[in-house]
């Protein structure tokens, strides 16, 4: 009786291969713009923190630019946060695959 | 944004002051005697403007104050009033030189004036709650 | 770890912000309703020394702590991190003494207490109360949709 060859687990998607490179050479994967996102958008997180002690401790800045910054940081986290959950989504979906 | 309160204030004291002088002219236009009961007739105060630069805004506004409180040097009005007490030896009396017609004007126009700041005021209040709903 | 789940975040000096702002529109609420009563002072809550106080506790709150590497100080080690991805975790008990600030009151000897002034420092608080509740709120959304995992 031939061994049962362990059946051939499709390799995971390289998506979720942190080891892997980028797919294609010249184009940046979903991982990469995942991953530079959320390095963004903590830094307008901490620029908008910085905007808000500006103002209340006596700086010049105008109101109008502090409230901007914030919001801008705002949106920022939020598109990034549904950005991950696609990913997470994607990754169930593939999880249950039934082979 | 918040120094623009700061400048229609300035605006609304300075109106209120020159309401101030202008009520006392008018309640002391038959005023014949001082304080110490001497017969001098009353001089109208007249209220000066002046641009005010400690008050400014960052786009280059500025408040306004009180320059001076001067006192009229126009010569009383002398009339005919030989039996009045403080009629002088010719028999004419000094009363303040104060027109009821152009003090009410200008009394008017410092009241529109203060109206005017007021809803100044309000313009700037509604700037900045528009500008806090970039947030909600 | 929950306490300093508002700490990488302008909350507490906003904190301080509202109540500062609360405080001063009583006294100044006092004032406009003590205008004709003989005798009576005209009282603030300086501005300034709130502002000033409250730019000590952020550079307190900036700085790395003293205690040894390790242990008890969770904000010791992130602030050893050489990563870009700034991390630091401030001590955020500096802002408590910013609460001394609103015992001081000043009572104006000759300086412009007219009705209209009072009125004019009233509007201004509140439009910076205003401003300070709204950016707090925000933040807090922010937390909450972070939490729940619900980008909308």
């Amino acid at each position: 009786m031939n061994p049962i060859s362990s059946p051939q687990i499709a390799s995971p998607p390289p998506l979720l291969n942190p080891a892997m490179g980028p797919a294609k050479t010249g184009e940046t994967s979903f991982k990469d713009m995942l991953f530079d996102s959320i390095k963004e958008v903590n830094t307008m997180q901490l620029d908008a923190d910085k905007a808000v002690e500006q103002m209340f401790t006596g700086g010049d800045v105008s109101p109008a630019e502090v409230l901007t910054a914030v919001q801008k940081a705002d949106l920022a986290f939020r598109l990034t946060m549904q950005m991950r959950n696609k990913l997470m989504e994607v990754y169930q979906e593939v999880r249950d695959i039934r082979i | 944004m918040l120094t623009s309160f700061d400048i229609s204030t300035s605006a609304l004291v300075a109106q209120r002051t020159r309401l101030n002088a202008i009520s006392s002219n008018i309640a002391n236009m038959s005023t014949t005697r001082n304080e110490r009961g001497e017969a001098e007739p009353y001089t109208p105060r007249y209220v000066t403007f002046q641009t005010d630069t400690n008050i400014t805004s960052s786009g280059g506004g500025s408040g306004v104050k009180i320059g001076s409180v001067d006192l009229s040097t126009a010569e009383p009005n002398m009339k005919y009033e030989p039996g009045h007490p403080d009629a002088n030896a010719n028999g004419y009396v000094a009363y303040p030189n104060v027109d009821m017609t152009t003090e009410f004007v200008d009394a008017l126009e410092a009241s529109r004036s203060y109206e005017a700041n007021v809803g100044v005021i309000e313009v700037s209040k509604n700037l900045v709650e528009n500008t806090l709903r970039i947030i909600a | 770890m929950l306490s300093t789940l508002f700490g990488t975040s302008s909350v507490p000096l906003l904190e301080q912000v509202v109540n500062f702002t609360e405080a001063r529109h009583g006294v100044l609420a006092g004032n406009i309703a003590n205008l004709d009563t003989p005798g009576y002072t005209t009282r603030d809550l300086s501005p300034e020394l709130f502002q000033q106080k409250l730019r000590e506790a952020v550079e307190a709150s900036r700085a790395p702590s003293m205690s040894t590497y390790g242990y008890g100080n969770y904000g010791n080690n992130m602030s050893q991190s050489a990563d870009s991805v700034s991390r630091v975790d401030r001590n955020f008990a500096a802002f408590d003494h910013v609460k001394d600030s609103y015992n001081s009151i000043l009572r104006h000897d000759g300086v412009d207490v007219s009705m209209e002034n009072q009125v004019n420092q009233m509007v201004k608080n509140q439009q910076e109360h205003n401003m300070a509740v709204g950016i707090l709120s925000n933040q807090f959304r922010l937390l909450r949709a972070a939490i729940s995992e619900r980008a909308a």
